[in-house]
């Protein structure tokens, strides 16, 4: 029954895909609250750009994707918050305008192959040694960032405004929250997919939303949420031969489900 | 009087305020010293929350000069001592999660440092500051279930838990039931008279408050400032002000 654990590769796709569920439902709860969740998605495609530079240029397309994803944020951030522009709409411009930025580059380049496949729909099953030790790394560090300016992410997400005049840094800390965001989308594409990774990021926190419970007991079922559905999307995809990060999407838009029903008014 | 040797807490010299190319505030001064007790009336669209945004920086006037504590807004960093509760307050996402105790520890998030622990003096003041709003009893509820002046009442706590010199409402009552109107106007003077808490705030009720509050801005893209308002304040004030005829009536609550 428990075969699936005797692969090192199956054990490594646990890991990191328990790292990445960690880190995809604890930002994605400032990301819900802020009402960022389209931004994720355009980040992910932003990342993208970086990934086909990357194969065309022969750089490692994860670094390339972290900065391009960085610098996607700071100008949705920087047009956000600066320009009356609708915010949904500079994200779906931004999204289809990465999108077929990075397939014209791989195109040209000749590189329009499994390579950004695999990106697009992300393959854990191919997740090696470095990679977990870059996600790790990485992951911790934004993490960190993350926990340490928590109390003010979360009242930012309240209420900007206010948040502002009892002398909060709005401005440095929305900045923040994006670079982060991206360093975390970027570093999770090469496992779940630029395609699946917002899901992973919104629909935990979405369906721990529906318990309406306190911030912290939040935070928790979206982490146990998002921790459960990689742990049982890679476990159904194992033993049926399904597509991993799909299968992941499902397990949890399925949790989702199960927590509108449980907490119907 | 002693005011005059207080640095006031706002000192607002000849300040304008125009947007897309409308005046919005011309020529306004006027000063607000610790212990005060200012209601802010006026037409909708005269500038009273275009005032307010004015005074706690949230944009900058076209022309004149806002000191606080009598330094420059840019300058300024303590911004606990000023407690803001805006007009939406009582409209909340009913979704956030955030219990009542959650969103009153926001108050204290200016006050601890990034690696600091919320301390028992940090838990004292949100405690004390539920108890003098009367939601202590409501700290587990989940703020998007309360009444709208018990929101209101949560908002003004959360203001209150920064200890605050001064506090600053928004049409505090939008959204909020007669019965709990006169009950949270009862709870504001007894902060300006037991806490030395310094209020300003924006209202229609004047006709509620007339008998509280010691100073009056009317603000219609000018301000005037009244010491007495409730011997200075005719029909005329209110007519020219409003720009409708007014009359006044008496309400005699304290006669039988």
């Amino acid at each position: 029954m428990f075969e699936v654990f005797d692969y090192d590769f199956m054990q490594r796709a646990f890991l990191a895909g328990i790292i990445i569920a960690t880190l995809a439902s604890i930002s994605g709860t400032f990301v819900v609250l802020k009402r960022y969740s389209m931004m994720s998605e355009t980040l992910a495609h932003s990342a993208l750009v970086g990934v086909a530079v990357g194969l065309v240029a022969g750089y490692n397309p994860l670094w390339v994707a972290v900065v391009v994803a960085v610098l996607s944020a700071w100008i949705i951030e920087y047009l956000r918050s600066s320009f009356s522009l609708y915010s949904d709409a500079i994200l779906s411009i931004l999204l289809s305008g990465s999108l077929a930025v990075a397939i014209i580059i791989v195109s040209l380049g000749g590189a329009f192959n499994n390579s950004l496949l695999s990106y697009l729909f992300g393959s854990i099953l191919s997740v090696s040694n470095a990679d977990i030790v870059s996600i790790s790394i990485f992951g911790t560090l934004s993490l960190i960032l993350l926990l340490s300016f928590s109390k003010e992410l979360y009242f930012i997400a309240y209420d900007e405004e206010v948040a502002k005049t009892s002398g909060i840094k709005v401005k440095a800390l929305n900045f923040l929250l994006v670079t982060v965001v991206a360093v975390i989308i970027a570093l999770s594409i090469r496992v779940v997919g630029s395609l699946l990774i917002g899901a992973l990021m919104v629909i935990p926190t979405v369906s721990a939303l529906q318990y309406r419970v306190g911030f912290l007991k939040t935070v928790l079922i979206s982490l146990f949420i998002a921790i459960f559905s990689v742990i049982a999307g890679m476990i159904f995809s194992f033993y049926f031969s399904l597509p991993s990060g799909a299968t992941i999407v499902l397990c949890v838009i399925f949790i989702f489900i199960i927590s509108l029903l449980v907490n119907k008014k | 009087m002693s005011l005059s040797f207080q640095v006031p807490i706002f000192d607002v010299k000849n300040i304008s305020f125009k947007a897309n190319n409308q005046q919005i505030l011309s020529n306004v001064s006027f000063e607000v010293f610790k212990g005060q007790y200012i209601a802010i009336i006026g037409p909708n669209g005269g500038g009273k929350t275009t005032l307010i945004r004015l005074l706690l920086g949230l944009e900058a006037p076209s022309s004149g000069e806002i000191k606080l504590y009598g330094k420059k807004i840019k300058n300024f960093r303590t911004w606990d001592k000023i407690g803001y509760v805006p007009q939406r307050a009582s409209h909340v996402d009913e979704n956030f999660p955030a219990t009542v105790e959650d969103i009153v520890k926001m108050g204290r998030t200016s006050k601890r440092s990034i690696f600091t622990r919320f301390s028992k003096e940090d838990k004292d003041s949100v405690n004390d500051a539920m108890m003098k709003m009367d939601v202590l009893d409501l700290k587990d509820k989940m703020v998007g279930k309360l009444s709208g002046g018990q929101r209101q009442r949560v908002m003004i706590a959360r203001a209150l838990s920064s200890e605050p010199d001064i506090l600053i409402l928004d049409e505090p009552n939008t959204g909020v039931d007669m019965v709990s109107q006169k009950r949270f106007y009862a709870l504001l003077s007894k902060l300006n008279k037991d806490e030395k808490i310094t209020i300003l705030f924006i209202t229609h009720d004047i006709g509620v408050i007339a008998d509280d509050i010691g100073r009056l801005l009317t603000v219609n893209q000018n301000v005037v400032v009244c010491n007495n308002p409730k011997e200075t304040l005719g029909c005329d004030d209110m007519s020219s002000l409003y720009g409708v005829h007014a009359h006044l009536i008496h309400n005699h609550k304290h006669e039988h």
